[in-house]
């Protein structure tokens, strides 16, 4: 009940959010110079200015911003993202196509980071005076080290050119119409690279986290209580150090949900994965301003509910954290 | 003091690391003296393999790839030193603040950074870098806008934990002004954190801006890692130095930096070490 | 490539036209491989388009997927004749004023609704002259589309209009469903994006960011075509990757340089794939520099000379585009040979003693050395299309520094770009690439009339340039018809317009497709990959 009640009380809170981000958003897209009539007319080679009349007439460009603010939030307020001119289609449409695609690169990605990271970072803590915490250190870090895309590309070579055990790109096998198992197997084999190039960003950051926050919190007073009252090694590992020393590893995962709609930008491109990044990407390039708004909507709504299952993860972590 | 240094002697991997760092700066501060002129010059025939004259070797326009990375190792370590010092302090602030205060400065100072978070990072950092147009400084506050909400809600969270803690309360309680509690009591005690996510952060933002070089973002009148690599990246399969190299300066930056950060939590922090 | 290769491709499209005796031929003629049925095609389309509204848009990756779906009156050969496709025959009156034209019949839409002379007109009057691009330009003379019945289309023209016989084929000029069209806002219609024509391929999904999967259309007019079953075009937005998807076998051509240039060369060796620099000849471009002739030093004829002198345009072709393209020597680019209208007879910049030349059109032009052997300095408009843009400027920097002018480069995102160059006109230098169309009158006039400096407007004269004979003589151009005269003035025009040097013209452009060696008849005319597919096919 009274968790409930905390949820409703977040929820809450998280309109006026949500609401001074569609506003602020709204206006910073705004200051970056051009709009989407150029950008188009100068991709078709030639262009009259009738046709640019023309254009921007259709983008409503002509209408003066208040205008336009008036007409976005008019939307808004009908749940109704707009229209891509740009695309001739629906923003919703646009997005909910990548957003399948995106949820499991970034989803699977994170989990295998997450549990890979978390232990790893244990590991090499209670490691400490052996090879391991210096070897998986190192290793973590240059994974970390790594550019995102050399090491997509050097996977690219290896795997799908030399080896040819992986198909280069794309989401599935393009016109191969698989059905079931098939197309769960087809698709899992076109994840594997981008999946392990970017988990292996976001695992180093986590065997980090985790290996530092175990550290501070064994030398913490309960700890040494613990020890003296004679509990073995792993109760007081997993019964007092574990709980707490993930809390950080909980707040940069929080941090990190910005990410999953667009961190990932690079991977994509590199593995011609449909993801949205690269639609918001070309989207700022073109100066799409209705699909831009509605990704760092769609984006601003998954943040907010990660971060609350985030509070929720910590409340049930740390009970001295009361609300 | 002493001790601390003498701790940080002991650990091999940060001594290596301090070393890789050290060299890094002799490099920025001799780039001058053993590649005189400009790094952009077209210094001999495109696309020459690493031999004697060019170290490591030529770009497809024919500039000599060691000059480049001599050169740009002080756009890098500007960008990424910059960018990070940015968002410590202004993340340490807004997170400090809001874990001490708690209540409705709490609110306020979170949902700004709620705000900055629910923004893919790096297309925002692609927005900031085209309101501002491209140069080194624009990419400075566009990875510093994108790094300083992990930081502040990283330290928020801390303060929250601390604010719980014995210590703290015995402090409030014997009347101790808040400045000092938060500098001289809270802050320390997240050091280790803040260490540990900020030499992270250096290396990011040395990748970050990669990223945007390779997006054609970068400064076009200033020699980058980023920039050599973007440019070397069309021709990887046949002409391999010009991106392994830069490649390899990126990585054994973010190491080296890792590991000194890892060094020196460790010999502040010595009740880590005493173990 | 070989000729030879190709000579079998050309005659199967005109056989396709002379069906069936032509195919008979054509076995006689060759012992080419019979063409096998069936099979997927995978074609790397880059970038993806944002629409397929090919009517409305003429950006070039639209049409590698638009003329699979929709076709035009004419096609041409090798020579950039033209050739019958939905126009079975024409005939141009005397005096150039009108174009009659009789239609196949038994043409079907992929909706069913037959293909009449009602579509030609409405898709003519209706749609592209009132929204394609490049309609103001070729459809500018076009008054009226007379249909006296279903098969007879006849081109009312206020002035002879002689480029519009190039433009007919669907890259230019689709046609379209009138039925679809009728009574709704043809910039809103659904088919933007399923695009509905007379082709050999139906359209038949979109998955964005992904591909666009296309299907044999079996009651396609032509008998027996196509031999595809399907078209996937593919959107691949790394360029190592597009090459790697071509090095493993799974798509099997790249056009328009969707390889970069730099790997053309590894592809040429591996045993699966083989390059053509063929199928371009119709889609001729160039990459210039636009110089502020606002500007101070930008405003004097000698110091443009000079900037032109100073850069080594061979150096740019074989470092910049890999040994493609050629260097270029005025304002026409070289494939307007064959049509007699360009002329290498102008002002030379690639003379051995160039920069002494250089050097001393800049003092005689009043902009002495300074103590650190500056001139003066500009800035730089990086292109922002793409990363060996980057290279050129980066060049372009180099070879200036030589002669004493200083540049920074700015290297801004597209939109930032064309709105500081061709709507604030705060640059210096800028250095785009321009397609040229089908004809001068698209190419030169957009970029050197007095009437084309309109602000806000891409590609047009940005560089203020404005000379009464030059005016004078584009408009004659425009409307002689006799092949000869019409040579001449345009000859006199390229002379003129080096001597001024608005610009400073870089490189011809050449494209060059990759494909798999599985494919055969893949390149069949002058318009590449911009026609359709229809006689291409897949070995097992």
């Amino acid at each position: 009940m009274r968790l409930l009640r905390y949820l409703g009380h977040r929820l809450l809170l998280a309109v006026p959010v949500i609401l001074g981000i569609v506003v602020l958003n709204f206006f910073l897209i705004h200051l970056a110079p051009g709009d989407a009539a150029s950008v188009l007319a100068g991709e078709s080679g030639a262009a009259t200015p009738e046709y640019m009349a023309l254009l921007r007439h259709k983008f409503g460009l002509d209408q003066p911003l208040s205008t336009q603010f008036y007409v976005y939030l008019l939307n808004m307020a009908h749940f109704d993202l707009g229209y891509s001119f740009r695309n001739d289609s629906p923003v919703v449409g646009l997005i909910l196509d990548r957003l399948g695609p995106t949820l499991l690169l970034m989803l699977t990605a994170f989990v295998v980071a997450l549990i890979c990271g978390t232990l790893l970072g244990l590991v090499a803590a209670t490691g400490r005076r052996t090879w391991r915490d210096p070897v998986i250190s190192v290793i973590s870090l240059i994974a970390y080290a790594t550019p995102g895309f050399w090491l997509g590309l050097m996977m690219i070579v290896v795997f799908a050119i030399r080896l040819a055990w992986l198909p280069t790109s794309g989401l599935d096998t393009v016109g191969a119409d698989n059905e079931g198992w098939d197309e769960v197997v087809d698709i899992a084999r076109h994840m594997v690279m981008p999946a392990l190039s970017l988990s292996l960003f976001y695992l180093a950051v986590y065997a980090r986290v985790m290996r530092a926050s175990v550290l501070e919190q064994t030398g913490m007073d309960y700890v040494v209580t613990a020890r003296a009252k004679g509990q073995t090694e792993i109760r007081v590992m997993l019964g007092h150090v574990l709980r707490n020393a993930l809390l950080p590893v909980v707040t940069m995962a929080g941090v990190q949900a910005g990410n999953l709609i667009g961190g990932s930008i690079v991977v994509e491109t590199v593995f011609g994965w449909p993801g949205i990044g690269t639609l918001a990407f070309n989207a700022l390039q073109s100066r799409d301003l209705n699909l831009l708004l509605g990704i760092f909507f769609v984006s601003a709504c998954l943040v907010v509910v990660v971060n609350l299952v985030v509070d929720l993860i910590y409340v049930s972590l740390d009970p001295r954290i009361e609300r | 003091m002493r001790e601390a240094l003498q701790r940080f002697a002991r650990n091999r991997l940060a001594v290596f690391g301090a070393c890789v760092l050290i060299g890094l700066l002799v490099l920025v501060a001799i780039s001058p003296l053993v590649f005189p002129g400009d790094p952009f010059r077209l210094a001999g025939k495109p696309l020459q393999a690493p031999d004697r004259v060019f170290l490591f070797g030529t770009d497809t326009l024919g500039r000599d790839v060691a000059a480049g990375i001599a050169y740009g190792a002080r756009t890098s370590l500007l960008i990424g030193v910059g960018a990070t010092l940015s968002a410590i302090v202004f993340g340490a602030m807004v997170g400090g603040f809001a874990g001490y205060y708690r209540g409705g400065v709490e609110i306020v100072l979170m949902r700004v950074t709620e705000f900055f978070q629910t923004i893919p990072a790096f297309v925002l950092a692609i927005l900031i870098v085209a309101i501002l147009s491209p140069s080194v400084s624009s990419e400075i506050i566009a990875i510093a806008a994108v790094s300083w909400p992990g930081i502040a809600r990283l330290v928020r969270g801390e303060f929250v934990a601390l604010g719980g803690r014995e210590f703290v309360q015995a402090c409030a309680g014997l009347g101790a002004s808040d400045a000092r509690i938060i500098f001289r009591h809270m802050l320390p005690n997240c050091a280790s954190s803040i260490i540990a996510v900020g030499s992270l952060l250096i290396g990011t933002s040395i990748l970050t801006e990669a990223g945007l070089a390779f997006l054609g973002l970068g400064d076009p009148n200033v020699m980058s890692w980023g920039l050599i690599i973007s440019a070397g990246r069309a021709v990887l399969r046949s002409a391999w130095w010009i991106c392994t190299f830069p490649g390899i300066a990126i990585l054994l930056t973010v190491l080296g930096v890792n590991l000194v950060g890892d060094g020196l939590n460790e010999a502040l922090n010595p009740k880590l070490a005493r173990r | 490539m070989t000729d030879a290769h190709f000579t079998p491709a050309m005659i199967s499209r005109r056989a396709a036209l002379a069906l069936p005796l032509g195919l008979a031929t054509l076995r006689a003629a060759h012992a080419a491989p019979e063409p096998a049925r069936g099979g997927t095609m995978v074609m790397i389309v880059h970038p993806e388009p944002s629409t397929l509204a090919h009517y409305a848009v003429s950006a070039g990756n639209i049409p590698m997927i638009a003329t699979q779906v929709y076709e035009g009156l004419l096609t041409y050969d090798w020579d950039s004749k033209p050739q019958p496709n939905l126009a079975k025959s024409w005939d141009v009156a005397a005096d150039g004023k009108s174009i009659t034209f009789k239609l196949q019949t038994g043409v079907t839409f992929h909706n069913g609704a037959a293909f009449t002379s009602a579509d030609v007109q409405y898709s003519f009057m209706e749609i592209l002259k009132k929204f394609h691009p490049t309609a103001p330009v070729v459809l500018a003379e076009l008054t009226a589309v007379e249909t006296p019945d279903a098969e007879t289309a006849i081109f009312r023209l206020a002035n002879p209009a002689p480029y519009i016989m190039k433009a007919l084929a669907a890259r230019d000029l689709p046609i379209m469903c009138k039925s679809v069209f009728e009574g709704t806002d043809v910039m809103t219609n659904p088919t933007a994006n399923k695009p509905i024509g007379t082709g050999p391929f139906k359209f038949v999904q979109w998955e964005r960011g992904q591909f666009v999967r296309l299907d044999r259309n079996d009651k396609y007019w032509k008998p027996g075509l196509p031999y595809l079953n399907r078209i996937v075009a593919r959107f691949i937005p790394d360029a190592a990757t597009r090459s790697a998807a071509m090095e493993t076998g799974e798509a099997h051509f790249a056009g328009y340089s969707a390889v970069n240039y730099a790997d053309v060369a590894r592809m040429k060796t591996n045993p699966i794939l083989d390059t053509t620099t063929k199928g371009y000849e119709m889609t001729p471009a160039l990459s210039v520099l636009e110089l502020n002739s606002h500007q101070p030093h930008l405003d004097k004829k000698e110091v443009r000379q000079a900037i032109a002198y100073a850069i080594d345009r061979t150096f740019i072709r074989d470092n910049v585009m890999f040994g493609f393209g050629q260097p270029a020597t005025g304002p026409l680019s070289r494939l307007f040979t064959a049509s007699g209208l360009y002329t290498d007879a102008v002002r030379r910049f690639d003379v051995p003693d160039r920069l002494e030349i250089a050097n001393k059109l800049l003092d005689g032009a009043g902009a002495p050395r300074g103590a650190d052997g500056v001139r003066f300095a500009l800035h730089l408009e990086v292109n922002s299309f793409g990363e060996q843009w980057l290279r050129q400027a980066e060049y372009l920097k180099q070879a200036l520094a030589q002669v004493g002018i200083a540049v920074t480069l700015r290297s801004e995102d597209t939109a930032t770009w064309l709105r500081r160059v061709y709507t604030d006109y705060d640059y210096d230098i800028s250095e785009p690439f321009l397609s040229q169309g089908i004809d001068p009158v698209v190419g030169l006039n957009r970029q050197y009339l007095s009437s084309q400096i309109r602000k806000g407007v891409t590609f047009v004269n940005n560089s203020f340039y404005s000379n009464p004979e030059i005016d004078r003589l584009l408009g004659e151009g425009r409307t002689e018809i006799d092949p000869v005269k019409r040579g001449a003035i345009y000859q006199k025009v390229q002379q003129i317009l080096v001597e001024d040097s608005p610009l400073i013209w870089l490189v011809d452009v050449q494209y060059v497709s990759i494909f798999n060696r599985k494919l055969h008849n893949h390149t069949t005319g002058p318009l590449g990959t911009y026609q359709a597919f229809e006689t291409a096919w897949l070995e097992k």
